[in-house]
């Protein structure tokens, strides 16, 4: 053959060897200091976008919060530098625990050299709060007076309220700048309600028509070069809230900023240091706009780290922010957050020394890493705030008889569960909200006694489990929730008499069935954002969007909202007890478990704590290759 | 030849819209949306959030701003991954995928067709019989069950290789040869029976009678018109595996796109699952042209008149 017929086989082969070779030289890095696996990619690096621990890390030591929380317990530092405390050095709190004061530090500045102020924490409250940013972890900032209302768009608006209008931004302008503002006061609105369904309330418009310096205009909210109609009486624009100036966040000069809230809430603090609330530098949002902002060149953050490299599905590398206020407590110079899914392949990498930190080995080798012989020094599971638990449809056949929800809930043996089919460190759960809560502690649901399990099932009128219909238990396709439905399922039906079925449905599936209350018992499980008692207890109070058991009580409603306007931490402690002894009373739910940290952690890595949280701070960190010294991580482990 | 990728490259997007289209119905109208996760949303922020993604507009209209955005080569924002439009994160996890595709067809493409030619050339000795065996295997065999033996023993046992991550030629040893074991298995057996129906034809004996060596004749007379079944094969093969293997990407932590194949489809990340459907068309569409292409390359018989 000549060489003219094979010159198209021998450009191909060049070119494809040249690609393979440039893909693999374009991303060499040498390594980090610090090298953990984060489980999955992160969704941003947004603080107002995130909803998932992998982003809360890694935004931890991007951003800083007014406030920062102790590695140790997760509570507000309040300490000197070496403790990390957060951007306000200190803060006031009014006797009517309302109103918080707050005093930012001089030397406090944003990667590009600008001092971080009281103005970029009032943004980025308002940029969270904004419809238009649609914050998933919005309710966060409700706790703020009128923080709601202002996030609500025109939900809650009544005439006569103070309203500000977003004009459409023009076109080529960043999605991320705000339009211009006119302000007014709400006059009417046409309609007043506009219907609960999504599907009738998309087919209206509705108008807004607000006083704007004496003159009448109508305002609706859409853009014509988005597909929208706008009618011919009435102006288009971006958005219609309540004046921001009406929400309880004040700048009273550059360095002192005040927040009023709702309602006393002793989790406040907690709350600013938690990551959604941290702030974002305004002209770097309205410069490069989204997605451009969070490029590693463009990024302006104000916490220990920046962003030196990011690959999708690889790596995020973070390093040093050398304008960060306390940088001289920050001992990791480069850290890398891996985004490794299977469970097999992030511990083959922390078994050869790839990774340092990895959130929990494979399910199937936690027995044996737990009972190890001698015990391993990097593997200490610690309680977690989180209760795993079944919930019950209450307007299904005979779960709406009390006596039947309680007689499923007396014939569970969770010992069983745990020894059998979770199979790891979790303990028996006996209530929502788990122990570890400061100031608070649970009641418990009796434990198992199928025996009066039996007699409350025939005293509701199916002895033995005659004449009951069939149970189904939902839950979404994973081995760990099928292996605990299917002994479920066998307890029940060897107590009781009654016939369970199981469902598995893709996450999605399964969400809509669970929201449309289309379950006879579903799967759920609840990791606190924050140590206190009613993350888990103001879930079931009848209008919220995460009780879906259709189950309501009056008793129960009033005493969460007493409690929320509590402000004496002890009777508010009372007031949850009696309400959540009203809920095991009642078992809309039953507690199965309680979560447990699986952290392992190599025996060099040091400033690691369990918490309850199972939320582990970078900038605490550091690596100490000294032998025999027990870190922090294993201190108080069974040796 | 200019007509005929001028009409092949008509039918790609009509193809393109049939498959953008169909795909977008689908996945506008499976259950949940976007932003379902374990903590509901009260409606207030979910009003919010339909707001944003457009899901508040009728149907007809979301189209229609879709499809100009596909006109304009605009993906939009990946909804799982808000950082990076579609089109960047096909442009940095594409590249990946294919270097380890190609990586691991090269060496496939090699080792079987030797392993073909071997095989068929010597008929039924026990070289035939141990390579077709090991084919078998190559086959049978998932190639998670070949990684879990390859990582066993080349990382653990013999500590050679990293048994994961991206960065150098050794990360890519491991997930090219489990990658490529059953498409060389796959070659070698299409190679053996190509070779052994175009050995038994009548051009192949006058070239033996003609006094050419037993070599010769396998390599010059017989081998361009044997490859070409593995061609054909090679043609949506490099298509698929070019676009990234979920299994080998997961086992290995390999950046590519395989994982978001699957992955985007599950959390409802429809602009991703839009903007790979649509590449996967056009590699697919693309590649098939150039197969047919190279029927005329390879067969004096072909002319392009018969492919097109």
């Amino acid at each position: 053959m000549k060489l003219r017929n094979n010159l198209p086989a021998i450009v191909l082969v060049t070119l494809l060897l040249g690609g393979v070779a440039w893909s693999l030289t374009a991303s060499r890095l040498p390594p980090a200091d610090f090298t953990f696996n984060n489980h999955t990619e992160i969704k941003t690096v947004d603080p107002a976008l995130v909803s998932g621990q992998p982003e809360g890390r890694v935004i931890n030591g991007l951003f800083e919060g007014l406030v920062r929380l102790t590695p140790q317990e997760r509570l507000p530092v309040t300490g000197g530098p070496e403790e990390w405390p957060g951007t306000a050095e200190r803060w006031e709190i009014s006797e009517d625990q309302k109103t918080y004061t707050f005093h930012i530090r001089e030397d406090a500045r944003w990667s590009n050299g600008d001092p971080v102020t009281a103005e970029d924490y009032r943004y980025s409250m308002r940029r969270f709060l904004s419809p238009i940013t649609a914050a998933e972890y919005a309710k966060q900032g409700w706790y703020l007076k009128n923080g709601k209302k202002y996030n609500s768009a025109g939900a809650y608006l009544e005439p006569g309220d103070r309203v500000e209008v977003e004009l459409n931004l023009k076109p080529g302008e960043h999605e991320t700048r705000i339009g211009q503002l006119v302000k007014g006061v709400l006059v009417r609105k046409d309609p007043p309600e506009m219907p609960e369904d999504e599907e009738e309330r998309d087919k209206i418009t509705q108008r807004f028509y607000i006083d704007v310096d004496g003159e009448e205009r109508c305002y609706v909210i859409g853009d014509a070069s988005r597909g929208d109609e706008i009618p011919n009486d009435a102006e288009p624009c971006r958005m219609v809230t309540l004046d921001f100036d009406e929400v309880g966040i004040r700048v009273v000069d550059d360095r002192t900023l005040v927040t009023e809230l709702e309602n006393p809430t002793p989790f406040w603090l907690q709350l600013l240091g938690f990551y959604p609330l941290f702030p974002v530098h305004r002209g770097c949002l309205e410069e490069h706009g989204a997605p451009d902002w969070t490029r590693p060149e463009n990024i302006v953050t104000n916490g220990p780290y920046r962003i030196g490299f990011r690959r999708p599905r690889d790596r995020v590398r973070l390093v040093k922010n050398e304008s960060y206020w306390n940088k001289d407590n920050v001992r990791l110079e480069t850290i890398d957050a891996l985004c490794v899914e299977k469970s097999t392949t992030s511990l083959n990498m922390y078994m050869l020394g790839d990774v340092d930190w990895i959130e929990e080995p494979p399910p199937n080798l936690i027995r044996e890493f737990m009972n190890a012989d001698p015990p391993r020094d990097d593997f200490n599971p610690a309680p977690q705030l989180g209760t795993y638990y079944y919930k019950f449809n209450v307007e299904r056949g005979p779960l709406a008889d009390k006596r039947v929800r309680q007689a499923l809930a007396l014939a569970l043996d969770r010992e069983e569960i745990i020894r059998t089919a979770v199979r790891g460190p979790q303990k028996p759960g006996y209530s929502l909200v788990p122990p570890g809560v400061v100031g608070y502690t649970s009641p418990e649901i009796p434990h198992s006694d199928p025996q009066r399990a039996r007699e409350l099932l025939a005293e509701a009128g199916y002895p033995g489990g005659q004449g009951f219909e069939s149970l189904e238990i939902l839950y979404n396709t994973h081995e760990a929730h099928k292996a605990v439905a299917e002994l479920v399922r066998k307890q029940w039906q060897r107590e009781l008499g009654i016939t369970v079925t199981l469902r598995n449905e893709a996450w999605p599936a399964y969400q809509d069935r669970l929201r449309m209350s289309q379950f006879d018992v579903g799967r759920q499980a609840w990791i606190a954002d924050y140590n206190d008692a009613n993350t888990f207890l103001d879930m079931y109070v009848s209008d919220n969007e995460n009780n879906q058991t259709n189950w309501a009580n009056d008793e129960y409603d009033r005493l969460i909202s007493a409690a929320e306007a509590e402000s004496d931490e002890q009777k508010r402690a009372e007031l949850l007890y009696q309400a959540e002894e009203i809920l095991l009373d009642e078992v809309p739910l039953v507690p199965i478990y309680y979560y447990f940290s699986r952290n392992m952690v190599k025996p060099h890595v040091r400033g690691f704590y369990n918490n309850l949280q199972d939320f582990h701070p970078l900038h605490a960190m550091w690596i100490d290759d000294e032998p025999g010294v027990v870190n922090e991580y294993m201190q108080g482990a069974e040796r | 030849m200019i007509a005929y990728f001028a009409k092949r490259f008509v039918w790609l997007l009509i193809t393109v819209w049939v498959v953008f289209t169909v795909t977008w119905i689908l996945a506008n109208n499976s259950p949940g949306n976007p932003f379902t996760s374990e903590k509901s949303f009260p409606p207030e922020i979910e009003a919010n959030l339909r707001r944003r993604y457009n899901l508040d507009k009728p149907p007809l209209v979301r189209y229609t701003l879709d499809l100009g955005n596909l006109v304009r080569g605009d993906m939009g924002v990946s909804t799982k991954q808000v950082d990076f439009t579609v089109n960047e994160l096909i442009s940095l996890c594409w590249p990946v995928s294919a270097a380890l595709g190609l990586a691991a067809l090269a060496w496939a493409a090699v080792v079987g067709l030797v392993a073909g030619v071997v095989s068929a050339s010597r008929r039924g000795t026990l070289a035939d019989l141990s390579l077709m065996s090991l084919a078998t295997v190559g086959i049978a065999l998932p190639n998670f069950v070949i990684a879990g033996f390859a990582i066993l023993l080349f990382s653990f046992l013999i500590p050679l290789l990293p048994p994961a991550g991206w960065g150098s030629p050794r990360y890519l040893l491991l997930p090219a040869f489990c990658l490529g074991a059953p498409y060389a298995a796959y070659i070698a057996r299409i190679a053996r029976t190509g070779m052994l129906d175009v050995l038994s034809q009548d051009y192949i004996r006058t070239a033996r009678a003609k006094g050419l060596s037993r070599l010769a004749v396998i390599m010059k007379h017989a081998l361009p018109t044997a490859v070409i079944p593995v061609v054909s094969f090679l043609g949506p093969a490099v298509a698929g595996i070019i676009t990234g293997s979920l299994v080998i990407e997961k086992v290995f932590a390999i950046p590519g796109i395989g994982y978001s194949f699957v992955q985007s489809a599950i959390d409802n990340d429809t602009p991703m699952a839009m903007g790979i459907v649509v590449l996967y068309t056009i590699l697919l569409f693309t590649m098939n042209t150039l197969v047919d292409a190279a029927y005329t390359w390879l067969d004096p018989r072909v002319s392009w008149e018969d492919v097109s």
